[in-house]
């Protein structure tokens, strides 16, 4: 196994997830894109703890994984309290804050 | 299921306690009175939250100097090959040395004032929630965290307890739309750069084999950690620093990344910006500081300054120049914060050099952070009061004639307003000098150039906070009463203009933070020693 | 530093794989990665709002999988639990409660999509030039070993405590933002 097979993978995941931060209108579809970044990161850490020989890239994934659950939480009830006020989760509908 | 008992137990780490306090104080503090408002409806009351979360800030701050004076009585310094005193603790996960403390400090000082104004502000805008200032203690233990994270790990954690608070702190005026809008804006941007900040980690983690910063720093000098060729890992590595270089960038607001600031300022709660912009650009200076000048300063400190160079410069003058068309005064200090994080970046920039210099630099940074802590709490705390019911005055037209309403106000407003222009006898001119100083004893030419930048950013920069100086001294415009035909109006107008509800602990704020403004500016070399300590214990 | 009890588990579960083994398990990589990027590459282009959560649930298998032909068990259980159970769940609740249209939405992307693609793009060429340049061919060691859940639960409780005590912190700061935010007045 090559260790760039899975590297390439996260790397691929990661520009999919940057592509759909900037390209999503809708609040949750922009949360499911940072979700996908962080599972690149992810995927990066554990190949690296297999190159390494070392627990610490595993362990380093849980805890990511549980500040990704935290983030979505946190996300998903600002994203609710938008939608209570607007009726609209539009990210470019946010636009009452300029110069 | 015998095997299970058999099992020899694992060996926990030593966990020397005292070290700890202000990190356990500050996120114990936030525990608890959450706990106790739940428990206890009397803890609810008016001002009892407020004055929790200042005793906590206090008893964080009062534990400091007994550290210090522990850290310099140790017979054998754990960590720190310079010698300087430091602990590494629980299997160097953290360290405690003259920086955290530093650092500690100005974090724990910045929970007492924002609590201070926050107590004011929730009572005017009809707030009653403790949950405002356990969301600060967490902040800040976070912020603590940060700053000593000895471990990549660490200090990730350490960013996301910071942040995730600060995220909702932004978004809690909860009758305001402009408020959620910019919690949201701030949670989206800083997810989408914690997100890349991690991934920077990993690429670093995937290059040296080692996630604690002083494994980083070990195996680039050596370079053979994990049977890596020296060659081969190094395009890697800067492309994990450049990534993490993102994600401090965006906390810290430096260009290009500082796209959320004026937005998420003008939107949120006027005493969460002034956290925003004192503690947690404290925070992420500090942990920013220690990744790079610990983590990344042996070999790569020369490909990395480059980019900080670049992103100084820039920072600063986006910062100035952006500001002068801006009317809403919190989009106007939101530059200017712009601004000021790029002065950092200069002295960064400084800090990155070898030994003296680089010295000079780090303690230029740690006195920018105490001088900037003071002055941008202390302005957020006016635009505060003039802010007036709701949080939506905040036109620079707003300030028309304060001098004669609110002499003593106006007066503090412009000591704080001159202090971040860098006027002399300010905290603000020994600020921006030592930072500029230090570049320029960088004695390169590209560093000759950023030192102009910055003199060039400080010189058009003082015409926007001028500008805020001669609206408060001008008169109020007559114009709006004279409109106004219907009497009942008119006095409804002339209650408008004269209803500025001054509390007594906000323009307490207010004249602490210009008293030691001028203080720090006349006698700049209060505390010296323990910003020299400080800025020795980032050698490794 | 590192206890005997670690190091005695580590060293009984040394797996050689045979290359025919090794074999069918690239392959398996090979084929779950080509459909786990098909999905993400769904999922940020779908015009449906469900769709779009339904792969990222294919993509977050994929990643689970992921872990296990890595050797790391606990990860993809906790993938599995965490992201595919718990997670998914909260993103559903998010686009039922916010009303998405049933069927598709013709306003979910910007107009301009070149500054998201470029940006994409140059990301992957600047990571995959330095991944190549540092790594190439190389191969994961053959004789990889498990990463067994004693061993995290081992390193976590000992070595990596602060870490996992700052996380708590960091659940509470969440726990109690989202129910602040979330409150009616």
């Amino acid at each position: 196994m090559f260790l760039n097979q899975f590297l390439f993978f996260a790397a691929i995941l990661f520009s999919i997830g940057v592509y759909g931060v900037l390209t999503r209108k809708n609040g949750v579809l922009v949360l499911m894109s940072i979700e996908l970044i962080l599972n690149a990161v992810n995927i990066n850490l554990v190949a690296f703890g297999a190159l390494h020989q070392d627990i610490s890239g595993q362990v380093f994934v849980l805890f990511v994984i549980a500040v990704a659950a935290a983030e979505v939480g946190v996300g998903l009830a600002i994203v609710l309290l938008i939608f209570r006020n607007r009726r609209s989760i539009n990210v470019a509908e946010a636009d009452l804050l300029k110069g | 299921m015998m095997s299970l008992f058999a099992q020899v137990p694992v060996s926990t780490p030593e966990i020397q306690w005292f070290y700890l306090a202000p990190i356990l104080i500050l996120a114990l503090g936030g525990v608890l009175l959450i706990t106790l408002t739940s428990v206890a409806p009397v803890m609810r009351g008016r001002h009892i939250s407020a004055l929790f979360t200042v005793a906590t800030g206090v008893l964080a701050l009062a534990f400091l100097p007994f550290i210090a004076a522990r850290l310099d009585g140790l017979v054998d310094p754990v960590a720190g090959q310079g010698g300087r005193p430091a602990v590494d603790l629980v299997s160097s996960a953290l360290v405690v040395d003259h920086f955290t403390l530093w650092v500690s400090g100005l974090i724990s000082v910045a929970v007492i004032l924002v609590a201070v104004m926050l107590d004011g502000y929730l009572e005017r805008e009809g707030f009653e929630s403790p949950e405002w200032y356990a969301l600060l203690l967490i902040s800040a233990s976070g912020g603590v965290i940060l700053a000593s994270a000895e471990d990549l790990i660490v200090t990730f954690l350490g960013l996301e307890i910071l942040s995730i608070a600060v995220y909702v702190l932004a978004a809690l005026h909860l009758r305001r739309s402009e408020s959620q809008e910019a919690g949201f804006k701030y949670f989206i941007l800083g997810a989408l750069s914690s997100a890349i900040f991690l991934y920077g980690i990993a690429m670093v983690y995937g290059a040296t084999g080692s996630t604690t910063l002083t494994g980083v720093a070990g195996s680039m000098t050596g370079r053979n950690a994990a049977g890596l060729s020296p060659a081969v890992d190094s395009s890697l590595v800067m492309v994990g620093i450049a990534l993490m270089l993102i994600g401090f960038g965006f906390k810290v607001s430096a260009f290009p990344l500082h796209i959320w600031t004026p937005d998420v300022y003008q939107g949120s709660p006027t005493p969460i910006v002034g956290f925003m912009t004192s503690a947690v650009k404290v925070a992420a200076f500090g942990g920013m500081m220690r990744v790079f000048l610990v983590g990344f300063g042996g070999t790569f400190a020369s490909d990395w300054r480059v980019l900080v160079l670049f992103m100084a410069g820039f920072t600063i003058l986006f910062g100035s120049f952006l500001a002068i068309v801006q009317t809403n005064i919190k989009r106007t200090m939101a530059f200017s914060s712009i601004a000021h994080a790029g002065f950092m970046l200069v002295g960064l920039y400084a800090a990155a050099s070898p030994v003296a210099i680089g010295d000079t630099g780090k303690r230029a940074v740690l006195f920018y952070l105490l001088a900037y802590t003071f002055m941008s709490i202390g302005t957020f705390a006016v635009i505060s009061i003039v802010g007036k019911k709701g949080d939506g005055n905040h036109s620079i037209e707003a300030y028309r004639g304060l001098a004669k309403r609110e002499p003593l106000l106006a007066m503090a407003f412009t000591v704080l307003l001159f202090g971040q222009v860098g006027a002399p006898f300010t905290a603000g001119f020994f600020a921006k000098f030592r930072v500029i100083a230090a570049a320029a004893q960088v004695e390169r030419t590209e560093a000759y150039i950023l030192a102009g930048v910055a003199m060039l950013g400080a010189a058009v920069g003082a015409y926007l906070y001028l500008r805020v100086v001669v609206a408060m001294f001008l008169d109020v415009q007559e114009s709006p009463s004279t409109e106004m035909a219907d009497s009942a109006d008119e006095t409804l107008a002339l209650v408008e203009v004269r209803a500025l509800e001054v509390p007594p602990a906000t323009l307490a704020v207010v004249l602490l933070a210009a008293v030691v403004t001028l203080v720090l500016g006349i006698f700049p070399d209060i505390g010296s020693g323990a910003l020299a300590e400080a800025a020795l214990a980032l050698v490794r | 530093m590192m206890s005997s009890a670690l190091l005695a588990i580590q060293s009984t579960n040394p797996i050689a794989l045979t290359p025919n083994e090794l074999w069918v398990i690239n392959t398996f990589f090979y084929v779950i990665a080509a459909v786990g990027i098909v999905a993400a590459l769904k999922m940020v282009t779908t015009k449906n709002v469900v769709h779009a959560a339904l792969y990222l649930l294919v993509v977050l298998t994929v990643v689970a999988a992921t872990y296990i032909v890595l050797g790391a068990e606990f990860a993809a259980a906790t993938q599995v639990m965490v992201y595919i159970g718990a997670v998914m769940v909260l993103l559903l609740f998010g686009v039922m409660l916010t009303r998405a249209k049933i069927g598709d939405d013709g306003d979910l992307d910007y107009d301009s999509k070149w500054i998201g693609g470029l940006s994409a793009v140059s990301m992957f060429a600047v990571m995959g030039y330095s991944l190549w340049e540092a790594f190439g061919t190389d191969e994961l060691p053959a004789d990889m070993a498990v990463q067994r859940t004693g061993q995290v639960a081992n390193s976590i409780f000992s070595q990596y405590i602060v870490p996992f005590e700052a996380l708590s912190m960091l659940l509470l700061a969440a726990l109690i933002g989202a129910v602040v935010v979330a409150r009616r007045d």
